[in-house]
């Protein structure tokens, strides 16, 4: 099993902020529902 | 190009699911505009007739039969050639399978199981219809342990080798699969035939129940994880870059083995037979399944990211331009893709326990089944099948053919939109699912389901219209691409069947011990399920009768 990390040197800056972007949708729309949840 | 025994039973399967995916289309497009009091069916055609036929020849017939013509095609290229023993068996649970939907279609046609896809007790259907339905299952088992024979002759003649990424993917849904048709098993055999044939006189509801669900929730996977691996295996070899991480797609996968079945009761949370704690146990277990979601998320963006920064791309999201938006094998799987990010979300509202409250049995659910299985699912399942039938058939996929995949694919995506978005709203508004049209004697609430733009039925029936002309643009294509397309004479013209290179180099073996995972996921199913379920069968309440409503 070679050491070297196949992902090295890999810019993957937009994936980051790609996935961070999935995770606010997600709580966006959580949070919008929980509004309507307390609310009624 | 694989064998031509292979590609003729790979074939038969398709052509199965087009004349499925044709009439539950149609019976669709009726259900929009009957909810939209635009159309009345003759006195032979029940609205619980069509909804039915929908559900069951969508979800359940298209999908699955789908999912096994893409696993043969896969296996056959990535293992080798099946022996013959593989190919009878696959041949005996094709034709089991089929058995099995002609006679579920049967009795849904003659009005003698208008009890929607779930089959919901106490609401009795034609003894025979669970008959078929058995035989569905059982016809997939088959077919299943023709797949794993296959692979573990290659297992034996590769001895301490992992296998090939296609492979251990569809080997994953397949173990997942049979653990969950366990609970459906046990309540078609042992409730509902002896039920429905006038054998026992009631139901035990609250069991049937959670026996469907212990199904239901990882029937959605089963759905979902072929569309996975066309994410994982396919889109890279379009994008010309290798499988990201061979070892984090096998972790992937595995976690779905064991948190997509011990989840059942998130689908319960309103039903009163089920204590709170067992509730909170499984919406616990439902919410792991969000780490192999985004670690999947993550694999996506990381092959778009590499892909485009080697085309040249610059700046945090300059790759976005270099994808290949042009070639319609790659575009209708980014957007089934970009469909599953709300679709996701959704799900997590829908087992949120409380939360559920605001949704449940309204049209938000069916909403957002049709951007999971409807568009996420069915639109990668569209893409894999403009290029593997002309694959199968060695016919061109002509200019003309990839203009009007790329129409069928934008209107699926703009019917969809119209049509799932006008459910999110109208269910958060109230409007409820699994009816057909009522006025509620003119009361305002209900009024308002029919103003406004996006919280309209009346865009729900716009939307509904644009899909069924989406779904028979998609027919056409595959009656072209199986019968008319000019045969792919030169190398040029052939197409091909795109699977992304996977260094193995780094992936540990423990990923492919099969007992440690089936295990595991055994041990999560006694602590979600065990206890419960024996309450329901020692504390049973008074079993029902059966009702025929329609």
């Amino acid at each position: 099993m070679s050491k070297k990390n196949e992902h090295d040197g890999l810019d993957l800056r937009g994936t980051l902020i790609s996935v961070l972007a999935v995770g606010i949708i997600i709580i966006v729309m959580w949070v919008a529902v929980y509004m309507m949840y307390v609310a009624r | 190009m694989i064998a031509q025994q292979d590609r003729k039973l790979a074939l038969s399967y398709i052509s199965v699911a087009y004349i499925a995916f044709l009439i539950g289309t149609l019976m669709g497009l009726l259900q929009v505009f009957i909810r939209n009091d635009k159309l009345d069916l003759p006195a032979w055609l029940d609205y619980y007739q069509i909804l039915t036929a929908h559900g069951v020849l969508l979800a359940l017939i298209y999908t699955t039969f789908f999912i096994f013509a893409f696993f043969i095609t896969g296996m056959s290229k990535s293992l080798g050639t099946f022996g013959p023993k593989v190919r009878l068996w696959s041949w005996v649970g094709f034709w089991v399978t089929l058995l099995g939907t002609v006679m579920a279609t049967v009795l849904i046609v003659i009005g003698e199981a208008s009890v929607l896809y779930t089959f919901y007790a106490p609401l009795k259907a034609n003894g025979w219809y669970y008959v078929g339905l058995a035989l569905v299952i059982i016809g997939t088992w088959i077919a299943s342990f023709a797949l794993i024979g296959h692979y573990r002759v290659w297992r034996k003649n590769n001895k301490g080798q992992l296998s090939p990424l296609f492979a251990f993917m569809t080997i994953t849904t397949i173990i997942m699969w049979l653990i969950a048709c366990l609970g459906v098993v046990a309540t078609v055999l042992f409730q509902y035939i002896p039920w429905a044939f006038g054998w026992t006189d009631t139901i035990n509801v609250e069991l049937s129940r959670s026996l469907f669900w212990f199904f239901g929730h990882p029937l959605v996977y089963f759905w979902l994880l072929p569309a996975y691996i066309a994410w994982y295996v396919i889109v890279p070899k379009i994008l010309n870059v290798p499988v990201f991480s061979d070892s984090l797609a096998r972790l992937a996968f595995v976690l779905f083995i064991l948190f997509s079945i011990p989840v059942g009761f998130h689908h319960q949370l309103t039903e009163p037979g089920i204590t709170n704690f067992w509730k909170f146990l499984q919406v616990v277990l439902t919410f792991m399944v969000i780490i192999p979601s985004l670690m999947t998320a993550f694999t996506m963006f990381a092959n778009f990211e590499i892909s485009g920064r080697k085309k040249g791309a610059t700046g945090l999201f300059g790759w976005f331009k270099k994808l290949p938006w042009k070639d319609i094998r790659f575009t209708s799987i980014f957007i089934a893709m970009a469909f599953f990010i709300p679709g996701g979300a959704g799900g997590i509202i829908n087992a949120s326990f409380q939360l559920n409250e605001v949704v449940h049995n309204t049209l938000w659910v069916v909403g957002h089944f049709h951007i999971t299985v409807g568009t996420p699912v069915a639109m990668t399942f569209m893409g894999l099948t403009f290029w593997l039938i002309p694959y199968l058939t060695g016919r061109k996929f002509t200019k003309s053919m990839k203009v009007l995949a790329f129409v069928q694919i934008i209107t699926w995506s703009i019917g969809m939109l119209l049509m799932s978005t006008a459910q999110h709203v109208l269910g958060l508004l109230g409007a409820p699912r699994r009816t057909a049209y009522s006025g509620y004697n003119g009361h305002p609430s209900a009024m308002e389901w029919f103003d406004g733009i996006l919280s309209s039925h009346v865009t729900m029936a716009v939307g509904g219209s644009i899909l069924f002309v989406s779904a028979m643009i998609l027919i056409y294509i595959v009656v072209m691409s199986m019968f008319l397309s000019p045969k792919a004479l030169k190398v040029e013209d052939q197409v091909e069947f795109p699977m992304a290179e996977s260094d193995k180099s780094h992936t540990p073996k423990w990923l492919e011990n099969w007992w440690i995972w089936i295990g595991i996921a055994f041990v999560l199913i006694i602590i979600a399920y065990a206890i419960p379920l024996s309450s329901m069968i020692m504390h049973a309440p008074p079993g029902s009768e059966g009702f025929k409503t329609w």
